[in-house]
């Protein structure tokens, strides 16, 4: 059973995941274009010079990818069960409902964990080549709440999605819009730092709130 | 697992709402609040104040108003452009002769603010070459840090620059240097009038020069009062060349390093704290007016030009809190939540509860509403307790969390 929800959840989605990727790797290779560009024509150390003192964020053309990839996967996962209200058969096999749901939700956050890791390792071997490692390290800072707030929107959107009375969804995603802003905050380079860890954790916790939503439409509260 | 689920939800719900509803109250009914300006007359030996608002008023210590002209005259030393463009400015002031180029070779302009302080560290910096016998200054090609040793990296291939990394390193451990570096200050751009290069502590708390002279090391030690730390330095570039940077200590002294003779002087200034004031020093041929802004106080201590206090004044004003806007805010909200605090350069989450227990009105006037609407919709008071103690605590946030995220599944 656990193979065949799998297999369900890869139908839906795989175009999406691997197209959202490929696009995610081509904007990581766009910006190391730009920071090729802009070292050979500004002269790198004056380059160097605008990141390290003038606030300038070489990795920036990343900040809604992560988010981009979610609600693309969220919505290819999530909005063919709401349509007709599929889930319900989903909800009459043989398995524990919770099973089935948590299920979707951990292939849902491995897809994205194996889709950001790759984008995010070439991120850092592209940075490590052409910067040094206190550059890197503020980068890294930087971009962490930018996929954390990518698998936040992925929770959130597939809460909002399985809602089923508008006046609630209208709620949540007002909730939702305000809880991903925290990972948007604009700042100096590296200042995030003390908030990454808590940022991590709050992330980790909003991934079972799918159960809450699933929970209320089978109930048919509504 | 379910109400697990719920909880956290309430939870985020709680967070998000502590963070977006007092910012947005904020910037909805927040009056800017101007602090006045306080400056030392040397004709009168006395302060004057002006403050701007509706209309700017310009007055003495006394409370005698002056026109924008009586003003500015009282104050030739920060007006001295106008006067003499007024043709008002004195030949001399207390036998001294005023020569436009001395009163602005000592003029000088110094800020700092705690989150300068609190602040990413860039860890890498450009050390310029202090004697290249070129007129202006060129960004050198590589950068360096002093970790375990000093080393340059190059910035066009990103390699260390071994030969160089090696003979300044030997510098620095021949002149008692001990590694990784503390801090790390400096003037890193060439925008300034010469190369002084950094002053940086290393790991044993101990203050060094260093520079690059002729493409070669200059490190020099600078001798401190034993137990001295230093929590931020802050380099300078007057035109007077008298003195390096100001340093802050620890204990929030305030010491400036004379240039060449490395001699530290500590100011005449007491009770300043680096973490939460913002410090402003305006120099000029007579006085040093050092201005320490909190939030809602002003204290401006006179020094004169070898540092010893001439004068001192104080004031302070209506705060935020103590305003309509706070009042209200306090009657509303237990607490606010931010991601900057204006001290800190640094996002994270500052908790800023709330003064007093104005809020405690609303907090039960909300428990009876959910109370209500429990009540209303034939729930079980005994699976809501929880709810209620949720509300009780945390108001008009938690009120909102759990009627986004109902109990009612759970009756």
């Amino acid at each position: 059973m656990f193979k065949s929800v799998i297999y369900k959840e890869w139908i839906k989605t795989r175009w999406f995941i691997i197209l959202l990727t490929l696009i995610a790797i081509l904007a990581v290779g766009n910006i190391f274009l730009t920071v090729q560009h802009n070292m050979s024509f500004k002269e790198a150390s004056n380059y160097w010079y605008q990141i390290l003192f003038q606030n300038s964020h070489y990795f920036s053309y990343l900040k809604f990818v992560p988010l981009i990839i979610a609600l693309a996967l969220a919505s290819s996962q999530y909005i063919p069960e709401i349509t007709d209200k599929r889930i319900k058969l989903t909800f009459h096999l043989p398995l524990r409902e919770n099973r089935i749901l948590i299920m979707m939700l951990a292939y849902g956050t491995a897809s994205l964990l194996i889709s950001y890791s790759l984008v995010f390792l070439i991120f850092l071997g592209l940075s490590n080549q052409f910067f040094a490692a206190e550059i890197v390290k503020l980068a890294i800072i930087s971009v962490i709440p930018w996929f954390l707030a990518g698998f936040a929107a992925y929770f959130m959107a597939g809460l909002i999605i399985l809602e089923a009375i508008w006046k609630y969804r209208i709620a949540y995603f007002i909730i939702a819009a305000a809880f991903l802003l925290l990972f948007f905050e604009t700042g100096l380079a590296g200042s995030y730092e003390p908030i990454n860890l808590k940022l991590t954790l709050i992330t980790l916790l909003s991934s079972i709130s799918l159960l809450f939503s699933a929970y209320r439409f089978r109930k048919g509260e509504m | 697992m379910i109400k697990i689920s719920r909880y956290i939800l309430v939870a985020i719900a709680i967070l998000v709402s502590a963070v977006a509803i007092p910012k947005l109250y904020w910037l909805s009914f927040d009056k800017p609040i101007r602090s006045p300006f306080i400056m030392y007359s040397s004709i009168d030996h006395d302060f004057m104040i002006q403050r701007t608002g509706e209309k700017t008023i310009r007055m003495d210590n006394t409370g005698r108003e002056y026109t924008r002209d009586e003003f500015e005259q009282k104050l030739p030393l920060f007006y001295s452009r106008q006067l003499l463009i007024s043709g008002t400015m004195p030949d001399t002031i207390d036998g001294v002769y005023m020569d436009i180029h001395e009163l602005n070779k000592a003029r000088s302009f110094f800020r700092l603010r705690p989150a300068m302080i609190y602040a990413p560290d860039p860890g890498l910096y450009p050390m310029f070459e202090s004697e290249s016998g070129r007129a202006n200054l060129e960004m050198p090609k590589d950068y360096f840090r002093i970790s375990w040793r000093m080393e340059f990296i190059d910035a066009a291939d990103n390699r260390i620059n071994e030969k160089k990394s090696r003979m300044f390193t030997s510098v620095l451990q021949k002149r008692g240097f001990v590694f990784p570096a503390k801090k790390i200050a400096g003037i890193p751009t060439t925008r300034k009038s010469c190369d002084e290069g950094y002053f940086v502590t290393d790991s044993k708390d101990q203050l060094f020069h260093i520079k690059m002279i002729e493409a070669r090391p200059f490190v020099k030690k600078v001798e401190l009062p034993g137990g001295l730390k230093f929590k931020h330095i802050a380099c300078v570039d007057f035109s007077d060349k008298k003195f390096y940077n100001y340093l802050v200590s620890e204990d929030n002294d305030i010491y400036v390093l004379s240039q060449d003779v490395y001699e530290l002087t500590k100011l005449a200034i007491e009770n300043y704290n680096a973490d939460t004031e913002e410090l402003r020093i305006y120099g000029n041929l007579f006085y040093y007016n050092v201005v320490i802004r909190g939030d809602n106080y002003v204290n401006v201590t006179i020094l004169d030009s070898d540092y010893n206090k001439v004068d001192e004044y104080h004031e302070s004003w209506t705060g935020r809190t103590d305003s309509k806007q706070g009042k209200i805010f306090s009657y509303i909200f237990p607490a606010q939540l931010k991601m900057y605090d204006s001290n800190i350069s640094f996002t994270d989450f500052y908790p800023d509860i709330t003064k007093g227990f104005n809020w405690l009105i609303l907090n039960l006037l909300l428990i009876l509403v959910h109370f209500y609407i429990i009540r209303k919709k034939g729930f079980s008071l005994k699976n809501n307790i929880f709810d209620l103690i949720i509300v009780a605590l945390t108001g008009l946030f938690g009120f909102i969390a759990v009627n986004v995220f109902p109990n009612k599944s759970f009756a």
